[in-house]
């Protein structure tokens, strides 16, 4: 009988132990990629989540980028959505059509906290419907020595258009390199880079209201611009996009290449700098901004704790963190971002455009758009169209996706 | 008839419920419900409806035509050159010729690399600036400056075709190797004792006692060739300017990149169709040897 009480006891706090897991309501939160990308800063405000909310738990589940947004879409269509999920936002709207993510409701306060035009790549409709967590603009990078061979000023990067091509026609004729590395392969880059032209010309893909405006003077300079440079680029560009043209500049091949701020530690043999897109008649220095966001699936049964957790993460000092963890362009306009342009000066393209940047363009069929400015581009640059007519003809078909 | 006589009769029909029943489960279920979808505006949104014949209207009247074309004659070049390099493979791999056991081992790398790993390669070798195509050519003479295979729509469909080849080859070598070994060397010891030349046993002898082998390997090619999808999409992702989109590389943009499911779907049934004719083809080959005793 003296093994009687404690296995009473014992049984007794397993049964309220269990009870106690029982009511806890479990969260899946799915991330694209690894956490080497400040995973511990995501699980540290995680758990302080956790323990203001007692009573939830949350399961993170990182899935490698390939798959990581089919297998969120496909559980939400299964009806096994996770309650919250890390997406590239150019996802959003076809999810917000489907009906399968929540709009989030953000303060005059909290919109403020944004940098620059930030939130634009999340709207849609009118309504907000992720709140961005990654960020990253594009900007050039220029190799300090190729100038100099080429007679130009490494401290005078190129501001204009007239000057960028007048540079790229300079280190392609004075030196054993290209003068500038133009993607136009079948990926993302290419209308990344290309649409980054566009805004840096006072043109735009879609207008505030989402209607195409595509087919514009600006854009169609831009275009013209773009075949008169790719003179003095890599041959063969529509062979290259970013992955073949990153190693070109690394072994000193290129003068001048566009990308985002990742590459800054990637060219230890390269004397390099970073500067703004040039800019052209009509317009000012522009960027490409891209954000990965957090969405709310609905049906989940905690979509208010899910849209709790996301606003928690991405608070100006938790993100700030992040940020500076995972190497990201920072997101939010507060004291700190200015101490990673003096600690580091190739950040300041990045940091500084920001606010004349354009958004990644908000569509549902953001596959389609990508498909139909990089066939444009490559039409023009293969010489089988004229710029005017391949924006014209891009527009109609941007037109038609909608 | 006894009852258990009729047990007896029922029995292997029961044996094959299970089959039957995983067979309708993983190939007439997702089929139907490609046809289903077809007929549909399905996309991510759960609330799809019947749009009839839209579908086939829409992407009939734009440029999947040409698209079918261009499958065609991808598929055509492809096949082509997987069987008549594959010959060759095959009567160097069964010839009594110095160095067999090489060119057996060298059969083996497209086989043994995961096609993803093979078609990165080839993407470098095709690269203007790194690749080896280009640099050599470069120092034999042949070209002045560097040469980017994917940057043109016609180069990029040869690169393509060939990249699809060296996966296909060593398949039909091996395939044809088994018929060339399945001739009676009776005949070529009785051809070279009247005095016949190799090339003329060859001609004579082994092409046409294989010919069954080549048309069954050709058939299965095509089928296989005609949804090749790894090598373009790694190498150009159809591009430049949609030169190298196939029938496959359109449906998987237009359905998983673009969650167009229906439209998708549309496009898969007409794949479907495609390929049923092909393997009716393939039926009707076997059945004919069959019934000629060829296949024996």
């Amino acid at each position: 009988m003296s093994y009687l009480k404690p296995i009473v006891a014992a049984a007794a706090v397993l049964l309220s132990a269990s009870a106690a897991f029982a009511q806890d309501q479990k969260m899946h939160f799915t991330i694209c990629g690894d956490d080497s990308w400040a995973g511990d800063v995501t699980a540290k405000y995680v758990a302080e989540w956790e323990s203001m909310n007692p009573g939830y738990v949350v399961n993170i589940e990182y899935v490698p980028w390939g798959q990581c947004q089919e297998k969120a879409t496909t559980l939400a269509a299964a009806g096994n959505a996770p309650a919250l999920s890390y997406l590239g936002s150019r996802t959003l709207p076809q999810l917000s059509d489907a009906g399968l993510i929540k709009s989030f409701e953000l303060t005059q306060e909290e919109r403020d906290g944004y940098a620059g035009p930030v939130l634009g790549t999340v709207t849609y409709n009118g309504k907000i419907w992720g709140v961005p967590r990654a960020f990253s603009s594009r900007a050039m990078y220029y190799n300090r020595d190729l100038f100099t061979a080429a007679g130009l000023d490494p401290d005078q990067p190129p501001e204009t258009w007239e000057q960028f091509v007048a540079a790229a026609k300079a280190i392609t004729e004075n030196t054993d390199a290209f003068g500038v590395g133009i993607p136009a392969n079948s990926s993302d880059t290419p209308m990344q880079i290309f649409v980054a032209m566009v805004y840096s010309n006072g043109g735009t893909v879609l207008d505030a209201d989402g209607n195409v405006a595509f087919n514009s003077p600006n854009a169609v300079a831009a275009m013209e611009m773009w075949k008169e440079v790719a003179q003095y680029a890599q041959p063969g560009v529509a062979a290259y996009g970013a992955d073949e043209i990153v190693p070109l500049f690394a072994a000193g091949q290129l003068g001048m290449i566009f990308d985002g701020p990742w590459l800054r530690d990637n060219f230890p043999d390269v004397n390099y700098t970073t500067a703004m897109f040039p800019h052209g008649p009509d317009g000012t220095h522009s960027s490409f901004l891209v954000t990965d966001s957090y969405a709310v699936f609905t049906g989940t049964g905690v979509e208010e704790q899910a849209e709790s957790l996301a606003k928690f993460l991405t608070a100006p000092q938790a993100q700030l963190e992040f940020d500076l963890g995972a190497g990201l362009v920072p997101l939010r306009n507060i004291a700190g971002v200015e101490k990673l342009i003096e600690n580091d000066i190739t950040w300041a393209p990045f940091i500084n455009v920001i606010p004349t940047g354009g958004p990644e363009p908000v569509i549902p069929d953001h596959a389609g758009l990508n498909d139909i400015i990089v066939n444009a581009v490559q039409g023009v640059l293969l010489g089988e169209i004229e710029p005017a007519e391949a924006i014209a003809e891009a527009a109609l078909e941007i037109e038609d996706l909608r | 008839m006894s009852e258990t006589n009729q047990k007896t009769d029922y029995f292997p029909y029961l044996l094959l419920v299970p089959a039957l029943f995983i067979t309708l489960l993983i190939v007439a279920w997702p089929l139907a419900e490609t046809v289903r979808l077809s007929f549909t505006d399905a996309s991510l949104n759960p609330n799809e409806e019947y749009i009839g014949f839209a579908n086939y209207e829409r992407i009939l009247s734009r440029r999947f035509p040409e698209v079918i074309g261009r499958t065609f004659l991808w598929m055509s070049l492809s096949v082509a050159l997987k069987l008549t390099i594959g010959l060759m493979g095959a009567l160097l791999l069964n010839a009594a010729v110095p160095g067999r056991t090489l060119f057996r081992i060298l059969t083996m790398p497209p086989w043994i690399i995961p096609i993803a790993i093979g078609m990165f390669i080839w993407g470098w070798m095709y690269n203007g600036q790194f690749g080896m195509i280009s640099g050599l050519m470069q120092r034999i003479g042949l070209a002045d400056g560097p040469l980017e295979f994917l940057a043109a729509k016609d180069t990029a469909f040869l690169a393509t075709v060939i990249s699809d080849v060296w996966i296909g080859v060593p398949m039909v070598a091996v395939y044809l190797l088994a018929a060339m070994q399945s001739v009676s060397t009776d005949m070529y010891e009785a051809a070279w004792v009247d005095g016949a030349s190799r090339w003329y046993r060859i001609r004579r002898i082994t092409i046409p006692l294989i010919t069954p082998s080549i048309v069954t390997i050709g058939i299965l090619s095509a089928i296989w060739t005609f949804n090749s999808f790894d090598a373009i999409w790694i190498l150009t992702q159809g591009g430049p300017r949609s030169g190298t989109t196939t029938m496959i590389i359109d449906t998987y943009k237009v359905a998983i990149d673009r969650f167009r499911y229906g439209e998708g779907a549309a496009r898969a049934v007409l794949i479907v169709l495609i390929m049923l004719s092909f393997s009716l083809a393939y039926y009707m080959v076997l059945r004919k040897l069959s019934k000629s005793g060829a296949t024996k």
